[in-house]
């Protein structure tokens, strides 16, 4: 018993040391790219490098929040996003419960279906996938950013849902059931609540991809009203002049609220904590 | 009192179905480019907003997208019928778009239009009719840190190869982290073997072509020309990072003093001055060779313009087209773009009052535009494909014999 | 296992008051947006895609597409070129995969102790999640500034005494694989962190419970239950990263573009460049499915793994 302190000691020093490290790992290009924002595009490239100098200021914050267009191109992400995460965790919880509790003729194809049509590089597909949505007369509106990053999403999404519900007992299914409960009950009241951390991931794993996707949001926008982040960024690199501090100010500002949504949901990490303990 | 109510009501529904009529002729011509976000901001809207006064019944919608795309999405544009119609286009993309059928043919919108094309100071024809029409040309002289110079002892400007290896040699300094000069050979935009490596064969009188065929393999001009850079990369006279570096690194590394030497776009002169007020710099030609005292060719990108093919309103999109190359805009458009204009009765007025781009006009007036890559299939693709065996050679694992013919090999088979 | 009989048993009469056939669309229902969408955004571009592969003369050209059989793909996997993005994309890959495993369940391992409290816990979440909040083409861009011969990171190690002169880490044809590597692997182990964070909630705690009271230490706990309960997981990241890092293109395109000659060419941007500088789409088409057949047979093998996990 008296080895126990010391090993609890050691440990917690290792660990904290650990989160340090890595945070450092994580942290300092971030910082770097903070500072950058504030520096001028000169400074930015001089020698020898300083985090902060004489030229600190916060010209290219102001300039681009008070440039309609940059706001437009925030909200336009924003949303399409937050759209995005909810489309996707609906499709993908159903679709996950269905292949974790059930077993139906086509349930191995279909899961090799659904992992392999994510498996043609995005290059390729983007003439005939944008030709495809001009048919459809999705061009240049939120819906087809929105379907297309579902279709990214999804298998993943799926994937997830179906691992997470599998680790959760089928007698939480059964209670329902001798209730009188139908499927719907089961994954409304029961699996979805509980799967709290599973449909976080996904939710932040799906904010994600929208949130960073230049290839297909620049091929399949056109106005600069529908355009999003990614593509202002890419806006600020012209042929000629390149704003690099800007480019850092508009990521920076960009990622504070996805930082604070994120901060928002991480708690629910700890939810499942009570999911081993119904099995008891 | 009845014949004049009859008559008024004949003239309102005259006049009703006349505006009835001229509204339904309201044309929007959309108009891709990469130009807007490069000028003062609101200038070219302006400029829209002017050529719809001066022709109601035609509106511009101007849509925007970054440089680095605009090639990739007017392929796509073409590909699904999207395409806007009128589009800007770099001369590396015309024969391309071309056997895509995505641009039409000028040469018979002309002559419909009855246009009088001698104003134009430059027309690119693929099998003798016109796809493009550069509106203003950027002009790539070199440029000068005439503190490092004076402080390096070097006491004139280079003209000729030998005193720009001399000079460059003088300035570079490791320790200080100065060098003489600066290459851009990335693989990303190789833009670096049109207007770094190759505007020296052509600065010199001489071709990359014969006949409208690659000639690398005995071509004494590209041989010296890759020559005089090995020599001076050997030397260690280049900036560092040659192989990875992009025209924005070329230019940050002189706006800040590190390098002494560049050779650069006009549209530059500006950001560095904003960048850097106190960097004191000058523009000259590019070297020839010391034996040389022809006219010199002047690498040059410009920003042109061309129609959709499958565009519905191609005779208001070739108005458009006309009032962007007429003299008097041009002039304006020039200015605003720090370029020198696609209209040879344009005379920007920089040229008057500002000495630097006096001096950039002289080396152009004195030479003339070259740029071998217009107009050829695949010119980014053939820019890359001399590209990397240019990099073994230039580290020593490829003799010349051997680059030169892998470079040719490679870009005699887009030539069938 | 005898549970399932019973739950199996329990849902038998259900059976008869539902309806074979209701009951067994069900699954379908749950189903059918998904097979909707992946139908016609999926299929139907892929199916464009493949036919392109068996054409020439497709998109770029003026002439009417011609049928050209397996001559593309010929054509490609004869090509010396792929060969190498082939081998780049594949160490550039498992590389990646490996690292990102690794970082992805210390991380949160680290992000899940019982040593701090919630607060100090959510700080440091948000620290290590940065790296996924930036879109591709910045992260390119901050690192090319960062690993500028006249950056940030060589002055550093030029201060710290680690290196004698300016390294040229993108310019450089045997650095450059190891720098783009690293930079993907620090972009994308938010990825596998997350999930691993998600996953370790749902490791029952009696099981740790009863590894305590058998007198295992942290060490053993994290490697005969943790490790196993998380299998499935590591399995499906593992393949799915696989597959999405061999399609990573923006971030190598705007850091080196494919060089030094070719020394980072992946197979992303030699499909690309065939695509959109060369114009030869029924080419890059083939090599799309070259790459899907590749990524397939990864596939099948994960899906053959979960039939076997599962039973």
């Amino acid at each position: 018993m008296s080895k126990q302190p010391e090993n609890y000691v050691l440990a917690k020093a290792l660990t904290i040391v650990g989160l340090v490290l890595g945070a450092l790992f994580a942290g300092l290009p971030v910082l770097w790219m903070l500072a950058s924002s504030f520096k001028s595009n000169t400074q930015i490239f001089a020698y020898p490098p300083r985090l902060i100098d004489e030229s600190f200021s916060f010209g290219p914050y102001i300039a681009v929040l008070t440039d309609p267009e940059k706001v437009r191109f925030f909200f336009n992400s924003y949303l399409v996003s937050a759209l995005v995460t909810v489309f996707t965790l609906i499709v993908g919880i159903l679709a996950g419960y269905s292949f974790s509790r059930y077993d139906f003729r086509f349930k191995k194809t279909l899961n090799l279906i659904i992992i392999g049509v994510q498996s043609v590089p995005p290059i390729t597909l983007m003439i005939p996938y944008f030709g495809l949505i001009v048919v459809l007369g999705l061009y240049n509106t939120y819906w087809a950013l929105i379907l297309t990053y579902m279709v990214f999403t999804l298998p993943y999404a799926i994937i997830m849902m179906t691992g997470y519900f599998n680790t959760l007992p089928r007698e939480l299914d059964e209670a329902v059931m001798i209730d009188g409960g139908t499927s719907f009950t089961i994954l409304w009241r029961v699996l979805v609540p509980i799967s709290l951390p599973g449909i976080v991931s996904v939710g932040v794993y799906t904010f994600m991809l929208a949130w960073n996707e230049f290839l297909f949001a620049l091929t399949l926008t056109r106005t600069t009203d529908m355009r999003t982040v990614p593509i202002g960024i890419q806006l600020l690199m012209g042929q000629h002049s390149f704003e690099w501090n800007q480019m850092m100010a508009m990521s920076v500002l960009g990622s504070l609220p996805v930082l604070l949504l994120f901060l928002l949901f991480q708690r629910y990490f700890i939810a499942g904590m009570s999911a081993g303990s119904i099995k008891g | 009192m009845k014949k004049l109510i009859v008559g008024l009501l004949v003239v309102v529904t005259l006049i009703a179905t006349g505006s009835a009529l001229t509204a339904q002729e309201t044309v929007t011509l959309e108009f891709a480019q990469w130009w807007e976000p490069e000028l003062p901001a609101g200038e070219f809207r302006a400029l829209m907003d002017e050529f719809e006064a001066q022709n109601p019944g035609i509106t511009v919608e101007l849509i925007s997208g970054p440089y680095s795309t605009t090639r990739d999405q007017i392929v796509a544009g073409a590909a699904t019928g999207t395409m806007a119609d009128v589009v800007g286009l770099d001369g590396a993309w015309v024969s391309d778009f071309v056997r895509q059928g995505s641009i039409a043919n000028l040469t018979e919108l002309m002559a419909e239009a009855g246009y009088d094309d001698s104003e134009l100071a430059a027309q690119i024809q693929i099998d003798g009719s016109t796809y493009m029409i550069p509106v203003v040309n950027f002009v790539y002289p070199v440029f000068v840190n005439l503190d490092l110079l004076e402080a390096a002892g070097v006491e004139s400007l280079p003209s000729t190869r030998s005193e720009f290896a001399a000079a460059a040699s003088a300035l570079t300094d490791p320790d200080n982290n100065v060098y003489g000069w600066v290459l851009p050979l990335s693989m990303e935009q190789p833009n670096g073997i049109q207007n770094d490596v190759m505007s020296w064969v052509w600065a010199s009188g001489g071709s990359m072509l014969k006949d409208g065929r690659p000639y690398l393999v005995g071509n004494e001009d590209v041989i010296s020309a890759v020559e005089f850079i090995k020599s001076l990369y050997d030397e260690g006279v280049i900036a560092r990072g040659a192989f990875s570096l992009r025209e924005q690194d070329k230019v940050e590394e002189f706006t800040n003093g590190r390098v002494g030497m560049m050779i650069s776009s006009l549209a530059h002169i500006n950001l560095i001055r904003e960048r850097n007020p106190e960097l004191n710099f000058a523009i000259t030609a590019l070297p020839a060779a010391d034996d040389y005292d022809g006219p010199r060719g002047l690498p040059y990108a410009s920003w042109g313009i061309g129609i959709a093919e499958n565009s519905e309103h191609k005779a208001e999109a070739w108005k458009l087209v006309e009032f962007l190359l007429s003299a008097d805009v041009n002039s304006r458009l020039a200015s605003i773009a720090n370029a020198f204009p696609g209209n040879v009765n344009s005379t920007p007025d920089f040229v008057q009052t500002d000495e630097l781009f006096a001096a950039a006009f002289d080396v152009f007036q004195a030479g003339y535009l070259a740029n071998e890559f217009t107009g050829l299939p695949v010119a980014e693709q053939l820019m890359r494909e001399f590209n990397e065996p240019f990099q073994l050679y230039l580290d020593d694992e490829m003799s010349l014999e051997e680059f030169l013919a892998t470079a040719e090999e490679a870009w005699n088979e887009h030539f069938e | 296992m005898g549970n399932a009989r019973v739950s199996k048993a329990l849902i038998k009469p259900q059976k008869a008051t539902r309806g074979r056939r209701t009951r067994q669309l069900i699954p379908y229902i749950y189903l059918s947006p998904t097979i909707l969408l992946l139908i016609v955004l999926s299929f139907i571009p892929i199916a464009t895609v493949f036919y392109y592969s068996l054409m020439d003369n497709v998109i770029i050209t003026n002439t009417p597409p011609s049928f050209v059989g397996l001559d593309n793909y010929r054509e490609i996997l004869s090509n010396r070129h792929f060969h190498q993005a082939l081998s780049n994309t594949l160490i550039f890959s498992v590389a990646s995969v490996i690292a990102h495993l690794i970082l992805g369940l210390a991380f949160a391992m680290l992000l899940n102790t019982r040593f701090l409290g919630p607060t100090a816990k959510a700080f440091f979440r948000v620290i290590y999640i940065l790296p996924w909040v930036f879109t591709a083409s910045i992260i390119a861009i901050l690192w090319r500034l960062l690993l500028n011969p006249n950056g940030v990171v060589n002055y550093l190690l030029i201060g710290m005494g680690f290196a004698s002169t300016e390294i040229e880490w993108l310019g450089s044809r045997q650095l450059a694989l190891p720098a783009v590597t690293f930079i993907n692997i620090w972009a994308g182990y938010p990825f596998y962190m997350v999930s691993f964070l998600a996953g370790l909630q749902g490791i029952s705690a009696d099981l740790y419970e009863a590894g305590k009271i058998d007198g295992a230490n942290d060490f053993q706990l994290f490697r005969f239950i943790t490790l196993p309960q998380l299998k499935p997981i590591i399995v499906s990241l593992a393949m799915l990263d696989f597959i999405w890092t061999t399609h990573q293109f923006t971030l190598i395109w705007m850091t080196t573009g494919g060089g030094p000659v070719r020394a980072t060419e992946m197979l992303s941007t030699f499909t690309y460049k065939l695509a959109f500088t060369s114009y030869q789409f029924s080419q890059a088409s083939a090599t799309a499915m070259i790459i899907l057949a590749i990524t397939t047979f990864v596939a099948v093998f994960y899906v053959r793994n979960q039939r076997l996990a599962n039973e």
